[in-house]
């Protein structure tokens, strides 16, 4: 991650600049909504990157560290993934289900099923996205 | 129901809050299937989106609006040999979503 990062400082012209943008380090949410209505929220058992976000926060921290790229700025906002059901989106996602999912699964199946026609269920992750600059020597 | 990802475009108002993309010549490192590209691609000058999973570049190129072609283009290749075979300082902008 640190090589590839150095690689894009390379590859960047001196007044160009990186958008890196990945979701922050805390579990996303299952969110079931009917219209406007939200009928369910829970944190999302199947998220098995926190490792990677891990390393990569440390790679930009490194990076930043050593004055090759400077935060310009810095944000976050909510990034959602609607499905009909968490088997869509996990099929969308290609993860296979795994048991620990399974009580989740059958709640919130149960929720959808009892509220109208167009519920609809959604993974909701807080992400960043920052503006780096390069600098040279 | 298919699949919908940040119909509310929370994404994109983020992206153009933080960058400009008028006549930037951008990298895309892990463009996947064009999602984001397709956000921004009018806007600038040269858009070269890479990705290492067949897949996704060629829904990417099967999907591409008419409007970006010749101005878009998708390579199936690993950023390291992307970097390995490319110039220094050739980018205006470049996105990296996702993808670190």
């Amino acid at each position: 991650m640190v090589h590839a990062l150095e690689e894009i400082h390379r590859l960047l012209k001196p007044d160009g600049y990186l958008i890196e943008i990945h979701p922050i380090l805390e579990t996303p949410l299952v969110k079931v909504f009917d219209g406007s209505t939200i009928l369910f929220v829970g944190p999302y058992p199947g998220y098995d990157y926190e490792e990677d976000l891990r390393q990569a926060e440390n790679a930009l921290q490194q990076i930043v560290q050593r004055q090759l790229l400077v935060i310009e700025r810095i944000s976050e906002f909510d990034f959602l993934t609607y499905g009909s059901s968490i088997a869509e989106l996990q099929d969308f996602w290609g993860e296979p289900a795994e048991a620990r999912e399974a009580e989740l699964y059958a709640q919130v199946e149960k929720i959808m099923q009892a509220a109208r026609n167009g519920a609809k269920v959604a993974l909701h992750e807080r992400t960043r996205i920052s503006r780096l600059m390069p600098m040279r020597s | 129901m298919a699949i919908q990802i940040d119909p509310e475009n929370n994404e994109t108002r983020a992206l153009f809050d933080l960058a400009d993309f008028s006549g930037q010549h951008v990298l895309e490192i892990g463009c996947g299937d064009g999602r984001l590209t397709w956000r921004y691609g009018d806007e600038a000058a040269r858009v070269t989106g890479i990705d290492p999973n067949a897949d996704r570049i060629a829904r990417a190129r099967e999907n591409m609006p008419h409007e970006l072609r010749g101005r878009v283009q998708f390579h199936h290749i690993s950023f390291q040999d992307f970097a390995n075979s490319s110039k220094s300082s050739v980018f205006d902008r470049v996105i990296l979503s996702w993808s670190l």
